[in-house]
């Protein structure tokens, strides 16, 4: 596992671009739809990194709080539940610690973190033992974050509930593509990979890239026409 | 597709990608988050064990595969069962005297005694002047005339073991098969020949200067132990000699073919 994790960490590092959750269209970044509920994140101190080679607590608890909701935003789409998310979310910062040594302070660490993500993503969908069980595993309801977000502010009940009927559609929607055609369209619309790096960290060419993430969303928009209608 | 085409994607498709750029922040759980970053800080942090799926009961370390030859036992025991057919029935035992079952001395006219002790594999002497008749209901009868001695053939099972042998070491054992025999096969060994019986009506009799077969009708081969069979046509018979000569190819004895013929009706009519 830890020649994987070096391998991508060369491999996404080279990249060195910044990725950041939500922002606008530009160096290859894609645009969000205005008014997605996810918060803009700030790119992490160069020092900050530095100091997690050293594995300094303080760093380290920074750079949890800066990545940790982007790993698990991944997780939970690409797997579509919740547990399981939560074990690989985990899975990647037991990674990311081990090789906290090797990370390159002069690069941003986001694709590194990304394809760490991947990397255990495809690992779980390769394992005999997860093969087995998605028979019987089902989707999250995912209702955890419901009442969090009736709660919040906007006093629109209705929408909120609408809103999160929708999403478990889409989610339900993304987890019955194949699983290349769920990370090009997550990693590039979801978490917002130019087709470049979703190429790089996925180890296929710029175009099968491209190729895969039309035929993602070909598929996904299928699927979606069947549960809205 | 680039980040620029996007003009030329299809409603449906546009829909598909409005739709995953509108999803929200994954929340994660919060008691969850902060055990996992009190650990990452402080280096505490391990790979969680697997829950995603449980495995089966069967791929569960030792109790899992100490399971499975558990598993095929059982299961080699219930076709083991399945495959047994019926049993050797005694039908009759005529006559007076005292027959040998296994060592044993049974007067003939105690027929349960006689019916209890003969059974796969036991060795019978018929005194003279008595007959005994034994079936396998559906598959093969076998008549032991008088001063007959033999071992009595196993039953042949339902789907595998089909092949069974029995002895004789001297006098007539008529033998005819039924219709639940079909694809097995009977192996009867003489002093000096064997026999394979594919499904027929014959005598195989034993006599002081070899071993005659007649076959009525039927595929049976026979040849000197240890020597190529060759096969014996309906109505006729076949004589290996104990005394090194060639066998004898020719056509069945008249009465044996006469006593063949009632026995095989016999014993259509009783099944």
């Amino acid at each position: 596992m830890r020649a994987i994790v070096r391998s991508t960490s060369k491999q996404a590092q080279n990249s060195g671009r910044t990725v950041q959750g939500v922002e606008p269209a530009e160096g290859g970044r894609v645009a969000r739809t205005p008014g997605v509920p996810r918060e803009p994140v700030a790119p992490i101190d160069a020092g900050v990194v530095e100091r997690v080679r050293a594995r300094d607590p303080e760093a380290l608890a920074a750079f949890f709080d800066r990545f940790f909701d982007q790993v698990f935003g991944i997780a939970y789409r690409l797997l579509g539940e919740r547990t399981a998310a939560e074990d690989l979310t985990q899975e990647v910062f037991v990674k990311v610690h081990r090789a906290a040594h090797t990370i390159d302070p002069a690069r941003d660490p986001t694709p590194w973190i990304v394809a760490i993500t991947y990397n255990a993503c495809r690992d779980l969908w390769r394992s005999r033992t997860y093969r087995m069980g998605r028979r019987t595993a089902s989707l999250d309801n995912d209702d955890t974050g419901l009442a969090e977000r009736l709660t919040l502010g906007a006093n629109e009940p209705e929408q909120e509930l609408l809103r999160g009927e929708r999403e478990r559609l889409v989610q339900q929607a993304i987890t019955q593509l194949p699983e290349p055609l769920r990370v090009a369209i997550v990693l590039h619309d979801y978490q917002g990979l130019s087709h470049q790096e979703v190429a790089e960290i996925t180890g296929v060419n710029h175009a099968a890239a491209r190729k895969r993430y039309s035929r993602a969303l070909t598929a996904l928009g299928r699927i979606l026409e069947e549960s809205f209608r | 597709m680039n980040e620029r085409d996007d003009e030329q994607l299809s409603a449906e498709a546009r829909r598909a990608q409005d739709a995953v750029r509108g999803l929200s922040q994954a929340r994660p759980d919060a008691v969850f988050r902060a055990r996992l970053r009190d650990a990452f800080v402080h280096g505490t942090i391990e790979s969680p064990a697997r829950r995603i799926v449980p495995l089966p009961w069967y791929r569960r370390g030792v109790v899992g595969w100490a399971a499975v030859p558990v598993a095929a036992a059982a299961a080699l025991a219930v076709v083991l069962v399945l495959n047994q057919g019926p049993q050797w029935n005694l039908v009759s035992a005529s006559g007076v005297g005292v027959a040998v079952v296994d060592g044993r001395p049974i007067p003939m006219n105690h027929t349960e005694d006689l019916a209890g002790a003969i059974h796969a594999g036991s060795r019978v002497d018929v005194p003279d002047g008595s007959e005994i008749r034994i079936a396998i209901p559906g598959r093969m009868v076998l008549l032991a005339t008088p001063g007959t001695r033999f071992r009595v053939p196993a039953v042949p099972g339902r789907w595998f073991g089909r092949k069974i042998s029995a002895g004789i070491e001297r006098g007539t054992l008529r033998i005819t098969t039924q219709a639940a025999f079909h694809g097995g096969r009977l192996s009867v060994r003489t002093p000096e020949a064997d026999v394979m019986v594919y499904g027929s009506t014959l005598a195989v009799i034993c006599e002081p200067t070899g071993t005659c077969v007649c076959v009525l009708e039927g595929h049976v081969r026979m040849g000197p132990h240890g020597e190529p069979m060759d096969a014996i046509e309906d109505g006729m018979r076949r004589y290996v000699f104990n005394d090194g000569r060639a066998p004898e190819h020719d056509s069945m004895r008249p009465t044996e073919r006469q006593k063949l013929t009632m026995f095989r009706e016999q014993a259509a009519s009783k099944s």
